[in-house]
């Protein structure tokens, strides 16, 4: 706990010793990048929290549960946020894919054992992420300037504020759990092991094939969330830049 | 014998038929490539996959057949000056030249890298918009045939450019990044923050086209 407590606030000091540094440069500026110089610390020290805390708990995860129950546990915990992703998609007037959400909800608690397995998939009822940051795109919340957050990695003001909604509209945090702190400290957790053992070699590609790595992720950052902003809907072709 | 010869015209005129309707069909299909620019995505794409699908030839092979395609197919020296952002204005010709060579070098590894992991895979185009006169989004699904995990095929978008005689590629996006934009995107963020030293860029390319073909 006294661990924890050091990390958030060793995080925390470095977000505002950098928010005080030299005023941000046109190029920053041009990038809608202001607070580039704090942002690039804050991977450095996200980069050395991966490096000495994360990818070790992934490699013994990955040495003590095999691929399977890796696999039953990524299911889980997508059937744990699928609440929070059925209210997102109605919030965005998405209600085909509402009724998907649901429908994988009921299925996957039942007959999946509590979300372990994924029979709806099988029925042809396909996944989807969605999250409170879309859900204010949709409706019209600009993004606001790229920030790199502490331990949680590229965001902006839009998308950290939805991370906070989300926790508050997910239903799991309404029961009540005698052991609630440890209920989410240990799926917060077992999020953070899936995800980085999931993508472990994507980043590691980003990181090996980027002349400049913040750049790369700052801009695959942001494509990757106008898409799902989207919905895998095609862009509109005139915001794209002319060659 | 009057009845046998009956039957043989008529089967010859059925099979006849039958042969006018599969071509009618073949031209329609056809003809429903509709643009320009899905024609050549279509016609053109899977020739690329089907290099790096051949087994039959040597790795250096491959890769020089790729490579001589791609430029075929590709506008490097406009990919290139996308990439370098405002950075172009200021450049003098002998770096402009020096980062176009070292771009194409650079490019050509990557997108090798990018198409051989969908190897066995087939291309559809599936629709296409213009963006202006002769600028076209053309959209494309990849097809695996030994994927049954249920899952919605990858998109792949093909940006092509129709003013230069032929048409040719200038970007492609993979479930919806672009790959031009994200390499303008860090070229401008590393002379950004290297004092727009180009020459330094041109260092990094090499150095990673080196390693993209090393594997």
């Amino acid at each position: 706990m006294r661990a924890v407590k050091a990390l958030i606030f060793g995080g925390c000091s470095l977000l505002l010793a950098a928010c005080a540094s030299a005023p941000p440069s046109p190029e920053a500026l041009a990038a809608n990048d202001p607070y580039e110089q704090t942002n690039r610390q804050t991977l450095v020290f996200n980069g050395k929290i991966d490096h000495y805390v994360v990818i070790p708990s992934v490699a013994i995860y990955f040495f003590l549960v095999r691929d399977g129950g890796r696999r039953g546990v990524h299911n889980f915990l997508g059937n744990l946020s699928l609440p929070t992703i059925f209210v997102n998609d109605l919030l965005q007037g998405e209600v085909t894919r509402g009724s998907q959400s649901a429908a994988r909800f009921l299925i996957n608690s039942s007959l999946g054992l509590a979300g372990f397995f994924d029979p709806a998939r099988k029925m042809g009822i396909p996944g989807h992420g969605e999250d409170f940051g879309q859900t204010m795109a949709v409706w019209g919340a600009d993004e606001g300037p790229y920030l790199i957050l502490p331990f949680l990695g590229p965001s902006n003001p839009r998308d950290a504020a939805g991370l906070v909604i989300d926790a508050a509209i997910d239903p799991t945090n309404f029961i009540p759990l005698k052991q609630h702190l440890w209920w989410s400290a240990g799926r917060e957790y077992f999020t953070v092991l899936d995800l980085r053992g999931q993508n472990y070699q994507t980043i590691q590609g980003i990181q090996r094939s980027s002349v400049d790595y913040y750049g790369s992720l700052r801009s695959l950052y942001r494509q990757l969330r106008n898409s799902e902003i989207r919905n895998g809907r095609p862009a509109a072709v005139q915001d794209l830049p002319d060659f | 014998m009057g009845s046998k010869m009956t039957m043989k015209v008529i089967l010859r005129q059925a099979l006849l038929v039958l042969g006018l309707v599969f071509a009618s069909a073949a031209i329609a299909a056809r003809a429903q490539a509709a643009t320009p620019a899905e024609a050549f995505v279509q016609d053109n794409i899977h020739v690329g996959l089907d290099i790096l699908n051949n087994k039959a030839l040597s790795t250096d092979t491959r890769r020089t057949q790729f490579a001589s395609f791609l430029l075929s197919l590709t506008d490097m020296k406009r990919i290139a000056d996308f990439t370098l952002g405002q950075y172009r204005r200021g450049a003098s010709p002998a770096d402009l030249a020096a980062f176009d060579a070292a771009f194409q070098n650079y490019a050509v590894a990557v997108y090798q890298s990018y198409f051989a992991k969908y190897a066995g895979q087939t291309l559809k185009v599936t629709n296409s918009q213009a963006r202006t006169a002769d600028d076209f989004i053309v959209a494309t699904q990849l097809i695996d045939p030994n994927d049954h995990s249920g899952q919605a095929p990858l998109e792949v978008d093909f940006r092509v450019r129709t003013d230069a005689g032929k048409p040719v590629v200038t970007d492609f996006s993979v479930a919806g990044i672009w790959l031009a934009l994200e390499e303008r995107d860090q070229f401008t963020s590393f002379l950004g923050q290297n004092s727009a030293n180009i020459k330094a860029l041109i260092g990094h390319l090499n150095d990673l086209a080196k390693q993209y073909r090393n594997g």
